[in-house]
């Protein structure tokens, strides 16, 4: 081969290489005000609506994760629930609030859906099904979040520290839907050791997750193993949406935040 | 009997019938969030799966017991509107679930 065919076929290569480099999908890191967002399309567009976009850092301040998805009963995936309007009407789902009736805050929250929709109803129904559309809100992210704590990644808000100033008050009941319970009782937190050497063991805070999720919300669904250090985790794994992922990828803070989860101090 | 008088009870019997209709799905939760007025299935819902976070307090027989409680409440929910019928499935098998996950890991101790 000459010279020539030589430095032809290394330039093909290069660009070849250079072209499939660029095929994979890569994920945008969400902004702190996108970070927990859900696009929620099961039935909207064949309703002639735009999906539903779901904020969880607007919802997630005044409840308990437990409140939305035991008592309210919503899954732990976008779209998994097939949440229908005629649902929200009834008084379930996003209707167990949005009501029309329920007052937060000193404000009466919209109703989700109603039926009839008249077309003086639209602008109401873009509340929700706004996915494309420049819709205003009642709430700015940016005012919402200034006097609360600071953390680096996901929302840019450290939530629990918010909760322990008094800054958030999330409620743990649900008028209407959560059944009448005692209170949690308090939960030990116990260490987990990293598979790679000299990574701080996790601390894992069962306390701070009881809080919030109550225990039907992780066990059996999420973690199943019934007896401590029977499942091996990996960040595989999580990263893929399991484990510590299924939250720790949308709405709490983001894997990316190691230091959270691998907190033990490390002595030589 | 007369012509007025008949469409009069026709008209009525219709309205009475929708009204019925309703009475059967929403409406009745709207009422039942100002004033519940709970049915018997919901009560021993509440009454089972109110326990969750004591859970873990729960003798092996008393984890049976609810358990069994919820596969006896099953049928019932399923007879339930379409919405209900999701809701508190979901609901019931996350309760369930628990009490049957709590009650293995004792038996996982004893062992």
């Amino acid at each position: 081969m000459n010279r020539k065919a030589c430095i032809t076929l290394v330039l093909i290569l290069l660009f070849c290489s250079s072209f499939l480099s660029q095929t994979g999908t890569k994920k945008k890191r969400p902004l702190p005000y996108e970070y927990g967002r859900v696009v929620i399309n099961n039935y909207s567009e064949q309703g002639n609506l735009a999906p539903v976009v779901f904020e969880h850092w607007i919802h997630r301040a005044k409840f308990t994760c437990r409140v939305c998805h035991v008592d309210v009963g919503f899954a732990m995936k976008a779209g998994g629930t097939g949440i229908r309007a005629a649902d929200n009407e009834r008084g379930f789902y996003c209707g167990s609030c949005h009501d029309g009736k329920k007052v937060v805050e000193g404000k009466t929250v919209f109703e989700a859906c109603s039926n009839p929709v008249n077309s003086a109803d639209a602008k109401r129904c873009e509340r929700c099904h706004s996915l494309g559309k420049k819709v205003p809100s009642d709430f700015d992210f940016f005012v919402f979040s200034k006097p609360l704590p600071k953390e680096r990644f996901g929302n840019s808000i450290d939530w629990e520290k918010a909760e322990e100033l008094g800054l958030i008050k999330p409620a743990t009941v649900l008028e209407g839907a959560s059944a009448g319970r005692n209170a949690l009782p308090v939960q030990r937190d116990f260490a987990l050791s990293p598979k790679v050497e000299g990574m701080p063991d996790i601390i894992f805070s069962h306390k701070k997750h009881t809080v919030w999720n109550g225990c039907e919300l992780c066990h059996p669904d999420i973690f199943v193993g019934v007896k401590k250090g029977t499942t091996h985790y990996t960040m595989e794994d999580n990263v893929e949406g399991k484990f510590c992922g299924a939250c720790h990828t949308t709405v709490a803070f983001p894997l990316t935040d190691c230091q959270r989860c691998h907190s033990k101090p490390v002595h030589a | 009997m007369s012509q007025p008088i008949m469409i009069v009870l026709f008209i009525s019997a219709g309205l009475a019938a929708l009204g019925g209709t309703r009475a059967i799905g929403g409406p009745s939760l709207r009422t039942a969030q100002s004033a519940p007025v709970k049915e018997s299935w919901q009560k021993e819902f509440e009454d089972t799966c109110s326990k969750t976070q004591d859970a873990m307090t729960f003798s092996q027989e008393e984890l049976t017991s609810l358990i069994s409680r919820c596969d006896d409440l099953q049928p019932q929910i399923e007879k339930l509107d379409e919405t209900r019928k999701k809701v508190y499935l979901r609901r019931l098998k996350m309760c369930r679930g628990l009490y049957a996950y709590v009650l293995d890991s004792k038996r996982n101790e004893k062992k």
